[in-house]
């Protein structure tokens, strides 16, 4: 698990104590399972998608480029909406959508809320215990409830819906953090250190962060799939951004055509983003799941008994 | 009892931080009740009154005074169940709710009771067959499958039982202006109604409840008392049935209350895929009308039921299992 001296050479160019992660990562995945591997040969697909939105779309997501409700076919692979449009570039431009939310909240709640954590629990103290109420009450709140209230107050933009779920996400790995800093923090080798004359930045950076990392790193992508979910799920109850092509705004439109279940437009309006939305968040499960395995097998034991 | 004290507080404190939220949100928004947004163009207000008859109304409604007593006389409302007047159904807020939310607590309470029996027969399955194959393939079947949030659940399930076996209703609580023959017929066309949406909330909770109940079994029969019972000469049935499963159960019954909570957050998706009349289904009403205090009305009813289920469920768990007070910190 820790550095291994012959993979150093190819990340010469990072930061020690940043290599130590890489070198993780790298050993880590040449133990993911099969599942594992699954999960990240569709999430490179998807991203993939996501990048090569326009080239591989044929049309434009928003256009009117053929007959309402065409059947899928050769102009159009999966068909089109009830306005003309067509479905599979939706689905590619979507791709976008749901990855860049899902990554936005995750890393800014995810690095945002480990860090602040880490950094109260390293300080302790008053800030300390205010940090702790708060993420307390935060957790506390009932978020997709809220989620629906606030959206529907503040408008439906990209923007607001990654801002309101950030308030709802950074709350978890910031408590997590926190604990396992204020755990690393007693150890000897850290006590060591600091006698030596280490540095607080020095002692955050080089010991404290790369022993919170693997756990933020699996928080990371269930926040991920938790965000792409509850976008969806604000989409699917009319609160997206209607400019934006998701996965979600055309689980919405497609339900609220009138009697959609009774004729046969479901077949290629509705199955394509429900099917682009579980593959895409079983991917992600895959993933986080070898990922908890395989980073530190103690991380498995304190979830199950949290 | 200085913890039950710390988990009240918490309560009170989320609570407050609700009821704030929800008295602001309307009044951060631009232009006030009076006003009529009849342009597109943003912030160009049609006043549709004079300023006299409008400062009327603003005082008439007690929007000219400080907020903070404009706070205490919404709290003093609440109290007193007044959540303001619906614009879309032109009646009380309360009254919409008192409406639907039979509906929803029809759903969620026989999701919870279908999950939980379930949940426990299938962990006791697979505890008692553990390490074999069939045990590893439902572990690893279900937790994929709680992958699966529970709206998109329902729509495969909707696709699956209405639009291609045509086995139940496609939306609605109850058949309209149905002759019933009698209580029976008419508790039975309940039940259609609810069978898919109360099966998808059911199965979105399954795997919680399996996986807890699997893994306390597992810790369980490896305790001493367990090798004594055995060792008195009790069969393996007895042994499950009365010692290890009896104490693995405790985790399950506190689960249940959280359990309550999510499946009421889960149910406002789940009604709108069912067009079940329920709660969530009138927010996602109140949502396309911009009904604004009909949401937030429905906002606290949810809100306050989640907070509550989770506070009975820690003061609770606390009584029945003094161990947590130990662990807790």
């Amino acid at each position: 698990m820790f550095v291994d001296d012959e993979t150093r050479p190819a990340f010469s160019w990072v930061p020690p104590d940043i290599q130590v992660i890489f070198d993780r990562i790298r050993s880590g995945l040449s133990k993911f399972s099969i599942e594992g591997k699954i999960g990240l040969f569709g999430l490179s697909l998807f991203i993939l998608m996501a990048l090569f939105a326009p080239v591989i779309a044929g049309h434009p997501p928003d256009a009117i480029t053929g007959d309402s409700l065409e059947s899928p076919g050769a102009g159009h692979i999966l068909g089109t909406d009830e306005l003309g449009m067509d479905i599979w570039a939706q689905i590619c431009y979507g791709a976008r959508m749901s990855l860049l939310i899902g990554l936005a909240v995750a890393t800014v709640s995810g690095f945002g809320g480990g860090a602040i954590g880490i950094l109260a629990a390293y300080r302790g103290g008053l800030a300390d215990q205010v940090l702790l109420r708060v993420i307390d009450v935060t957790m506390a709140l009932p978020s997709l409830p809220l989620l629906i209230v606030i959206s529907a107050f503040m408008g439906p933009s990209v923007i607001n819906v990654i801002a309101i779920l950030i308030l709802f996400s950074w709350a978890r790995p910031a408590r997590i953090a926190r604990a396992q800093t204020l755990s690393v923090k007693t150890h000897a080798y850290i006590i060591a250190a600091r006698n030596y004359g280490a540095g607080s930045w020095y002692l955050l950076r080089r010991h404290i962060f790369p022993e919170v990392l693997p756990i933020l790193l699996v928080l990371v992508i269930g926040i991920t799939s938790h965000a792409i979910v509850a976008e969806a799920g604000l989409a699917f109850l009319g609160l997206g951004d209607p400019t934006s092509k998701s996965w979600g705004m055309m689980l919405n439109y497609a339900t609220s055509f009138r009697s959609i279940y009774f004729t046969p437009y479901w077949k290629w309006w509705l199955i394509p983003p429900l099917v682009a939305l579980i593959a895409l968040l079983l991917c992600l499960a895959f993933i986080s799941r070898d990922l908890e395995r395989v980073l530190d097998p103690k991380l498995r034991a304190r979830r199950n008994t949290e | 009892m200085r913890d039950n004290r710390a988990i009240i507080t918490r309560f009170l404190l989320t609570l407050m931080i609700l009821l704030t939220i929800n008295f602001f949100l309307p009044r951060m928004m631009p232009g006030d009740p009076f006003s009529l947004e009849s342009s597109d163009v943003e912030g160009e207000d049609v006043v549709v009154m004079t300023e006299a008859q409008r400062a009327y109304y603003m005082e008439y409604y007690g929007l000219d005074r400080p907020l903070h007593e404009q706070f205490i006389i919404y709290l003093k409302n609440l109290a007193m169940g007044d959540l303001g007047k619906s614009i879309s159904n032109k009646m009380p807020v309360s009254g919409v709710i008192l409406i639907h939310l039979p509906w929803t607590i029809l759903i969620v309470f026989a999701a919870t009771i279908i999950s939980t029996i379930a949940g426990v027969l299938l962990g006791t399955f697979s505890a008692w067959n553990r390490k074999r194959g069939i045990d590893r393939f439902m572990m690893a079947g279900l937790i994929a499958f709680a992958e699966i949030p529970s709206f998109l659940l329902g729509i495969i399930l909707l696709l699956i039982f209405v639009v291609q076996l045509r086995l139940f209703p496609i939306a609605g609580a109850i058949t309209p202006f149905a002759n019933y023959t009698g209580v029976l017929d008419w508790m039975g066309d309940i039940a259609h109604h609810a069978f898919l949406p109360v099966l998808t909330l059911s199965l979105s909770q399954l795997t919680g409840v399996y996986l807890l109940t699997r893994n306390t079994l597992i810790t369980v029969t490896t305790k001493d008392y367990i090798r004594t019972a055995r060792a008195k000469g009790l069969g393996e049935r007895v042994v499950w049935t009365r010692h290890a499963l009896r104490n693995a159960l405790l985790p399950v019954v506190t689960r249940t209350g959280f359990m309550i909570g999510a499946l009421m957050g889960g149910s406002v998706l789940v009604e709108t895929v069912f067009s079940y009349p329920g709660l969530g289904m009138t927010l996602r009403s109140a949502v396309i009308a911009r009904d604004y205090p009909l949401i937030q009305g429905i906002l606290l009813v949810i809100a306050v039921s989640i907070l509550v289920c989770n506070l009975t469920v820690d003061l609770i768990y606390r009584r029945l299992d003094p161990r947590v007070v130990a662990q807790g910190g």
